[in-house]
């Protein structure tokens, strides 16, 4: 066992939540929007009011998630309790710093160990960077689309060159989501199923301490004696 | 007003054409709906249409010069096939069609002159112009009477009270501009602002234009109050006047989607849609979504004015919505051939260089060899040990190592410590300088024992 423990810390709450809300409506959204493209007999006056109804619930999910990242606080790395304001660890730390080309070989199995990280490595944290501008983007090409606010949108779909330009934008954005989910949920399960335990249903696994103001991993916790 | 709009000569020039006055103010409610008013306005429309046709009467015609540029006509046959006896005709004898390539009895010299006299006149005149503009090979693929395409419509526009660009050629190059442009053909609004002719422009887009929009610009425009403001050069009433938009269409017309307006419309809400062109579902008229219809995206009554006197449209025909309305004039690039081909796909091609692709092609491929790649790179990390728990942790970051002064991990706290390899290469150097310190002691013991013995 060579993970860090995985404590409730790491993701609070809010934090579970707002994950499941993301991935249902992310999941309704790509369904839906494969059957309007592709429509399938009887399936367009549902899909299209579903796709609207999630496409604001994506938005609102994700501008309520970075609101929320400046107050409530999370573990900044795996394998700690402590805890420091949620945007810090979503933005570079000192844990990431010069560790971009260790995970890229790492992944490429030219580095046999495995990189020490902040709660995000690097790779994850640019991904999780792009995904806000992405939904951001996604959301004012649906918009734009939409018709009860394509009016207000003209000036964008027109500076985009036109509706079917920005459909495609819309289309593309749904394939990068796909592949976004592709690599994300092969990261977070490859080395285990616990992640995704902790993240879905707060359950702790022990494993290694990392100390997020040393950089380095301090010791050992089988979570078995947690009460003395 | 019940005098007013039965003046005898009016009514005597419909009898003269086989026109009832129950058949013209049928008319004039039609016109009011493709001028974007309500059916009301009916009366109002009326009243201006007899009044201008009374005004004819004494010679106040509005001079019109119909200009051909890259064109296939298309744009004039359409206008040419309203029906006679029709009271269309009565409506365009509220112009003076001075000059046009197709229409014109006179030829040569004497329509050159005729244009000519109309420009130089003082007095205002409307040009309607058909077709993209080549700038290409000096524009000389248009010239005419000495004169080069952009010379053409620029000598027309300059005096004009407006610029009519009908068409979506003429609009933003439609057609004539398509990938990959040798003639690099543009639309009218555009090469009038590449030499400063601040002349208006009415775009009416369409591939063709439906005559009845042309028709409606036109009661707008002389007798709904633009001609004044035309006269008095007075833009932004003209605007006003006709509803433009910000691509100077009238919105009355472009302002909705065929989608917001098309009789299938409730096949599309109920998912009943055509896949297939003769099957079962095609007869029982359902949605042609499917099969490319540019409906959704693109901005035109159509539905509503519908074509060839209100007979039937694009869609009643069978034939899904091929977006030909879709022309910006301000953006080459958003020209309706351009994003609505193939027209049975529903989205455009899009293309590097010469090679073209349709986005689902490259993105479902993209998608496709990110997920092989992740399968691949899992039995990877399955043959190196690392599916259960990762692989063990590296005891210090590799920059660590080489820049130990900026080292960023505190390791002297690492439960690493013990074997860590910087600590370990460290203990080795002590223990060898040990070693070595202990063998020089060695030897210089032995040496003394050996001097101890010699002296003995």
């Amino acid at each position: 066992m060579a993970h860090l423990a995985h404590y409730k810390e790491a993701h609070p709450l809010p934090f579970v939540i707002t994950h499941w809300i993301n991935l249902v409506a992310m999941i309704c959204l790509i369904i839906t929007g494969f059957l309007i493209h592709f429509p399938v007999s009887g399936t367009m006056g549902v899909a299209r009011g579903v796709h609207v109804f999630f496409g604001f619930v994506i938005f609102i999910n994700c501008v309520v998630r970075m609101i929320m990242s400046l107050f409530v606080k999370s573990a900044p790395t795996g394998g700690t309790r402590k805890q420091t304001a949620d945007f810090k660890s979503w933005l570079p730390q000192k844990d990431n710093r010069h560790q971009a080309g260790a995970w890229i070989k790492y992944y490429l199995f030219l580095k046999k160990d495995h990189p020490l990280s902040a709660k995000l490595g690097v790779p994850q944290k640019l991904s999780y960077l792009l995904i806000p501008i992405l939904i951001i983007l996604m959301f004012i090409t649906g918009l734009a689309l939409w018709t009860p606010t394509a009016g207000a949108l003209a000036g964008f779909t027109s500076f985009f060159g036109g509706a079917m330009s920005v459909r495609i934008i819309h289309y593309f954005g749904m394939f990068v989501f796909i592949i976004f989910m592709f690599i994300h949920v092969y990261l977070a399960n490859v080395e285990g199923t616990e992640p995704t335990k902790l993240m879905f249903f707060h359950k702790e696994h022990g494993g290694l301490v990392y100390d997020p103001d040393k950089h380095v991993i301090v010791g050992d916790d089988n979570l078995q004696p947690r009460n003395e | 007003m019940e005098q007013e709009t039965s003046t005898v000569d009016f009514g005597s020039m419909l009898e003269a054409r086989g026109v009832s006055r129950r058949d013209f103010l049928k008319f004039c409610g039609a016109l009011a709906v493709a001028a974007g008013l309500s059916q009301a306005a009916a009366p109002r429309v009326a009243i201006a249409l007899e009044k201008s046709v009374i005004g004819a009467k004494e010679g106040g015609l509005f001079p019109v010069l119909w200009i051909e540029g890259a064109s296939c006509t298309g744009c004039t046959e359409s206008f040419a096939q309203i029906e006679t006896p029709d009271v269309g005709k009565i409506v365009l004898e509220l112009i003076s069609l001075n000059y046009s390539d197709v229409l014109s009895a006179g030829a040569g010299y004497s329509v050159e002159l005729a244009k000519k006299q109309t420009i130089e006149s003082g007095s205002p005149y409307i040009v309607v112009y058909e077709g993209g503009i080549t700038q290409g090979f000096g524009s000389n693929t248009l010239r005419v009477a000495m004169e080069t395409g952009e010379e053409i419509l620029c000598h027309a526009a300059e005096h004009a009270a407006a610029v009519v660009a009908l068409g979506s050629c003429a609009v933003n190059g439609g057609w004539m501009a398509a990938y990959p442009n040798p003639a690099q053909a543009t639309g009218v609004q555009a090469i009038l602002k590449k030499h400063n002719i601040g002349t208006p422009v009415v775009n009416i887009p369409g591939c063709p234009a439906n005559p009845e929009w042309l028709m409606s610009v036109l009661v707008q425009v002389l007798m709904m109050g633009g001609a004044e403001a035309l006269v008095a050069g007075d833009v932004p009433a003209v605007v006003k006047t006709l509803g433009l938009d910000g691509e100077g269409k009238p919105q009355g017309i472009f302002g909705q989607t065929i989608h917001d307006n098309c009789e299938r419309r409730g096949h599309f809400e109920n998912g009943e849609f055509v896949y297939e062109f003769g099957s079962k579902e095609e007869e029982l008229g359902y949605c042609l979504y499917p099969l490319g219809c540019k409906g959704p995206q693109t901005k035109s009554n159509c539905g509503v004015t519908m074509w060839n006197n209100r007979r039937s449209w694009c869609i009643q025909a069978g034939s899904p919505c091929l977006g030909c309305c879709e022309a910006n004039p301000n953006d080459p690039g958003d020209n309706w051939v351009e994003v609505n081909t193939p027209f049975y796909e529903r989205h455009r091609d899009l293309h590097i260089g010469d090679w073209f692709f349709q986005p689902t092609v490259v993105a479902g491929a993209i998608t496709g060899i990110v997920a092989l790649a992740l399968i691949i790179h899992g039995f990877g990390m399955k043959k190196s040990g690392r599916t259960d728990g990762g692989a063990p942790f590296e005891q210090r970051r590799a920059w660590d190592v080489k820049n130990p002064d900026k080292s960023i991990g505190q390791y002297e706290y690492s439960i690493y410590e013990d074997n860590d390899p910087v600590v370990l290469q460290k203990a080795q150097q002590e223990i060898a300088k040990q070693y070595e310190q202990a063998t020089e002691e060695v030897a210089e013991a032995a040496e003394a024992a050996a001097e101890i013995e010699e002296g003995r």
